[in-house]
């Protein structure tokens, strides 16, 4: 679960990148947060996973205040959360299975785990195949699928994206937010920031919409997600 | 804490991902520990000459062939000044040098007679006046078959003097170059980490905890600190195998007796153990808090 209670972030004195956010979003919900370009969409994901603290406000992550965990206590919570950048982050001295189960790999999993849970998450994105490549021998949308696959790995209870479709083709955008749904069915929290009307609306999954860091009627939002029935984003099976 | 094998794969490809300058630190390392080092030989064969005796003999009186060494001895035990009187004949004093040179040893047994004289060694009571000694060796100066007489406490302060100036200027020279190595690992795993911090930022927001980020670091510098003090050691034998091949084919007086032996084994570790101590120290200093926490914001 992640609630929020008027959160505000300032940068410098005078830019107010979120105003008094307030919301709840219950476990194991898809949630869009959407806005234009600057509405403080990338920074809300930025405050959820402590990559910068609030300004002001409580942020409670599955029961924790994460604004008051010590500094050490920061890389745990991240494991418990999955993170979908949108420039992928992966790194390129490593292949796609090191970035995979690099985590792991600090954390002393043997090998032969780590191989195979980093097989399973890769067939579920379809890169299997792709386990000893190189993130620059990718495309872009192979790499982005390499980020989810890392976000995935450790099961997370929550998974963050920040424009995971932006820089792909509607056919792979389309793939990626089937994934997401098939990961939101297992039980993970999703939430998925894009300025994608479009998508949201074939979706119909509930929508926080931030502009210029002010939340628009959340209450609202929940209420009138629409039901689309006919969605074309079914899980695989 | 992070697994070893990550740690060590980690380290290793940090070490590849910037051949350059880890060569050129490890350099900076094996040149800063090899300079003390050469001063710890030297001094080091310079302290075999310094008998450390707990009575240092005062006075050496060397004899003719034909003196009798015994009626000497007999004269200067009557002397209410003097504690002991050692005889040290030409067979005594050749095992003497052979137990402190042994490898210059081996050359004296081609030798037909004996190369060094019989002589008197006189050790003076606790508490004696500092002329004593001068008095006693002028005074046997004139006995029959003394062939010379020399007080041994101006030289042996001297000599102690000048050990204990090389083993200093050693010390000194260590811990300025020592630094200078200290500072070449922090700006090595400096550039390293800035070659890195994408990564690094990319592990942090992944949820690899502080020690899982640093310790590839650590051990990366801890490395190149032991690889620079185990080339400086290398260079240091190197150096004595030439210089004792060099004299052998050409010996010199002085320069001989400084290159008799090697460091002892555990002194010689000390090279790779201080290099390794550098590497750590610096990686210490380059990944505080501060250049941690500016990495954080970078990414």
């Amino acid at each position: 679960m992640i609630q929020l209670f008027g959160v505000s972030k300032k940068y410098g004195t005078f830019r107010d990148a979120l105003v008094d956010v307030s919301f709840r979003i219950d476990p194991g919900e898809f949630v869009f947060l959407t806005g234009p370009s600057g509405a403080g969409k990338s920074t809300l994901l930025r405050l959820l996973f402590l990559e910068e603290p609030p300004s002001a406000g409580q942020i409670i992550v599955n029961g924790r205040n994460i604004g008051v965990l010590p500094q050490s206590q920061i890389p745990y919570l991240r494991r418990t959360m999955g993170v979908v950048f949108q420039d992928f982050k992966l790194i390129g001295r490593k292949t796609v299975f090191e970035n995979i189960a690099f985590v792991q790999n600090v954390l002393g999993l043997a090998r032969v785990e780590q191989k195979r849970r980093a097989y399973h998450v890769l067939k579920r994105v379809g890169l299997h195949h792709l386990m000893n490549a190189y993130p620059d021998e990718l495309s872009g949308g192979e790499q982005q699928r390499v980020a989810i696959a890392r976000a995935i790995v450790n099961e997370p209870t929550v998974l963050l994206a920040d424009e995971p479709t932006g820089n792909l083709d509607p056919v792979l955008a389309e793939e990626i937010m089937r994934l997401f749904v098939e990961f939101n069915i297992r039980g993970t929290t999703v939430v998925v920031a894009t300025h994608d009307v479009e998508m949201i609306r074939r979706m119909g999954k509930r929508t926080l919409t931030l502009e210029r860091g002010h939340l628009h009627d959340p209450d609202r939002a929940r209420e009138s997600a629409p039901i689309v029935r006919d969605a074309p984003f079914l899980p695989l099976s | 804490m992070p697994r070893p094998r990550y740690v060590v794969g980690e380290a290793w490809s940090i070490a590849r991902s910037s051949p350059r300058q880890t060569a050129a630190a490890v350099t900076l390392i094996a040149l800063a520990l090899y300079v003390p080092g050469l001063l710890a030989l030297v001094s080091h064969n310079l302290g075999r000459l310094a008998v450390s005796e707990a009575d240092p003999t005062a006075v050496v009186l060397t004899l003719e062939a034909q003196a009798d060494a015994r009626a000497v001895a007999a004269r200067l035990a009557t002397d209410v000044r003097i504690k002991t009187v050692r005889i040290v004949g030409s067979d005594a004093a050749l095992e003497r040098f052979r137990r402190a040179y042994p490898d210059l040893g081996a050359a004296l047994s081609d030798l037909k007679e004996a190369p060094f004289p019989p002589s008197v060694e006189i050790v003076l009571k606790p508490g004696s006046p500092a002329r004593t000694a001068t008095e006693i060796a002028a005074a046997a100066r004139l006995w029959p078959g003394i062939d010379s007489a020399e007080s041994e406490e101006e030289f042996s302060r001297r000599f102690r003097d000048a050990i204990a100036l090389v083993r200093n200027a050693g010390l000194f020279l260590g811990a300025i170059l020592t630094l200078a190595a200290i500072l070449s690992v922090a700006s090595a795993v400096r550039l390293a980490l800035d070659l890195h911090r994408d990564e690094v930022g990319i592990m942090r927001l992944m949820g690899a905890t502080e020690s899982a980020i640093r310790a590839p670091f650590w051990l990366y510098a801890t490395a190149e600190g032991f690889v620079g003090g185990s080339v400086a050691l290398g260079l240091l034998y190197g150096t004595y195998r030439f210089a004792t091949h060099w004299l052998a084919r050409d010996p010199h007086p002085v320069l001989s007796v400084l290159w008799v032996g090697f460091l002892a084994v555990p002194t010689a570790l000390l090279l790779p153990a201080a290099g390794a101590a550098a590497g750590l120290v610096g990686s210490l200093l380059s990944l505080g808090r501060r250049q941690t926490r500016r990495v954080t914001r970078i990414a």
